[in-house]
């Protein structure tokens, strides 16, 4: 503490181990947080189609296509120590070769400040629903589920399954491609 | 180059010390802990470090340079004994003496 350099040395250190400290106050503080919230999903127009699955052994498969409507206000999850939420439709069905199939149909981030009041209308899906087989035609239950990863300040990064999801039933014969 | 550096005084005497860092500590914590109320309030985070880092400047401001007030104390050494080549002589006569003892 004589010299200017040494007071500044134990200044920054003294500062650093403060902001440790402040750091693991805003995890403990939001640690033990609800981060669900309910998500209105609603499926406006479903169609299949049984095309040439070129990723995979060259048969035909089943592509699904789904619109939907999606509405939920995000504003609760919020907090402090939340930079951005990763929000992922997905779909989940049985067939007969697999008991669970989950596929990835739609994504968003929304980052803080951004807008947090989802309100999306005859929205496509972003990826292709192909099922690896023919299990999507006639399927009574496919159900879409809301899910999102928590991107913290400081701490875990949790997995958040929103409330509310929907079953759809698809219909049992395909959509005529044409060709050309 | 150095040596004009070297000509400013820098250092601090020990209560100096003892008040810069009491001083600093008090600052950075009081400034952590209205960024942590007032972050948790507006539930940003951001402006929790902004506090903390402006009690960071304060207190780099008030205790880095060694300002009047640190150096209130100084010590008090003991005057300059005035060094006689015979004493000298005498002193160390007087040890080897007692060496031998």
């Amino acid at each position: 503490m004589n010299t200017v350099l040494s007071r500044a040395n134990s200044l920054f250190a003294f500062s650093l181990s403060v902001m440790a400290a402040l750091t693991f106050g805003c995890f403990i503080t939001t640690a033990f947080r609800d981060r669900s919230v309910p998500v209105n999903i609603h499926v406006s127009r479903v169609f299949l189609k049984n095309v040439d699955d070129f990723t995979g052994p060259r048969e035909r498969s089943d592509l699904g296509f789904v619109t939907f409507d999606l509405s939920a206000d995000l504003r609760p999850i919020f907090d402090w120590n939340v930079k951005q939420l990763f929000l992922y439709l997905s779909a989940e069905y049985a067939t007969k070769s697999n008991v669970l199939n989950q596929v990835v149909l739609w994504d968003k981030i929304v980052q803080r400040g951004q807008n947090t009041r989802l309100e999306l209308k005859e929205m496509k899906t972003k990826y292709y629903f192909f099922d690896d087989g023919n299990g999507l035609r006639a399927n009574r239950n496919v159900t879409l589920t809301l899910s999102w990863n928590v991107v913290p300040n400081a701490g875990i990064l949790p997995l958040v399954m929103g409330s509310g999801h929907i079953s759809v039933p698809f219909p049992e014969s395909y959509e005529s491609t044409k060709s050309y | 180059m150095f040596s004009r550096f070297n000509s400013f005084p820098t250092h601090m005497d020990y209560k100096g010390q003892k008040l810069a860092e009491q001083i600093f500590q008090g600052v950075i914590l009081v400034s952590a802990v209205i960024g942590f109320i007032y972050g948790l309030i507006i539930e940003q985070f951001g402006w929790t470090v902004y506090i903390m880092l402006a009690g960071f400047t304060i207190s780099c401001l008030l205790t880095l340079p060694p300002w009047p007030m640190y150096r209130r104390n100084p010590l008090t050494w003991q005057p300059i004994v005035p060094e006689m080549p015979e004493t000298r002589e005498k002193s160390q006569e007087n040890l080897k003496k007692k060496k031998h003892k």
